[in-house]
């Protein structure tokens, strides 16, 4: 990673950085870009935002239809199977 | 031999009545088919009763069977990719150098998101968020729902699914460019009213 670094290469460090704990030099990179770069900044927020709305969204578990009737009986069936054996 | 208490958590009838509907639609979220989801179920309960041996009871039953399931649906996953011959160095077609000028600064500038005053705003949010997600390239719907749905390490991730760490980082990268410019388009940074 160059010391000044573009944008476009800033965005993969941000994306990292929500996976990974990064190198110090590209921890460091990161952090002044975004001191200096407003875009990079939003862009670096909106990566967060979007990861607390799939957790808030995986946690809704209104309207999500649940374990179908037939795949229960037929998942106690097998069960059961396996239990006798 | 058993405190009543612990045979009541590993009897499997117990495991498919009280949390069969939960494993089910997170599976279902993340295999985004009814039946695959069923599947999962399924196999993770067998395979819970083959594994009660070693159940230690220190994790909750449902925290125990949810981190089986995780498993299965990567083994359904995988399955998957290898019947319908998703190619694995899947890089999409999209564009991704128009969202940038040919100096490496952004083409345009992001416009900030707007905080939803209302359930129907909120709604209307949740549902860009699932299209957008829904339109996700097969191999980048893969890696992200793990990563973001089911949180799961980048590491275990790429072992899982066999790619390398690198294939796994540019899938990730790419699948979030790809949503933030989806979700954006889609309302996201609608005007604020101040």
């Amino acid at each position: 990673m160059k010391w000044m670094p573009t944008c476009k290469a800033v965005t993969e460090l941000a994306s990292r950085t929500m996976d990974q704990r990064l190198p110090f030099t590209d921890h460091l990179t990161l952090r002044v870009h975004l001191a200096m770069c407003r875009n990079c900044t939003r862009f670096m927020q909106q990566l967060h935002e979007m990861r607390r709305l799939f957790r808030v969204e995986t946690a809704a578990d209104d309207g999500a239809p649940g374990l179908p009737p037939e795949a229960r009986q037929r998942i106690a069936t097998e069960l059961q199977k396996k239990l006798d054996s | 031999m058993f405190p009543g208490e612990l045979m009541e958590t590993l009897d499997p009838y117990t495991w498919l009545a009280e949390h069969g509907d939960y494993l089910f639609r997170v599976a279902r979220r993340q295999l985004r088919s009814d039946e695959l989801a069923e599947d999962a179920v399924q196999e993770t309960l067998l395979a819970a009763l083959a594994a009660r041996a070693r159940y230690s009871g220190n994790a909750s039953p449902r925290t125990w069977l949810t981190a089986i399931l995780k498993h299965k649906i990567v083994d359904l996953i995988r399955r998957q990719v290898r019947e319908t011959g998703i190619p694995r160095n899947d890089d999409g077609d999209e564009n991704w150098e128009a969202l940038f000028q040919a100096d490496g600064h952004w083409a345009e500038p992001l416009p900030a998101w707007r905080n939803p005053q209302s359930e129907a705003e909120l709604g209307e949010l949740r549902r860009v968020l699932n299209e957008c997600a829904d339109r996700l390239k097969p191999a980048m719907a893969q890696v992200f729902s793990l990563r973001e749905v089911a949180g799961m390490e980048t590491e275990e991730i790429c072992k899982e699914l066999g790619i390398s760490s690198t294939n796994c980082w540019v899938l990730l990268h790419r699948a979030r460019l790809f949503l933030r410019e989806c979700l954006e388009l889609n309302g996201f940074s609608g005007a604020i009213s101040s």
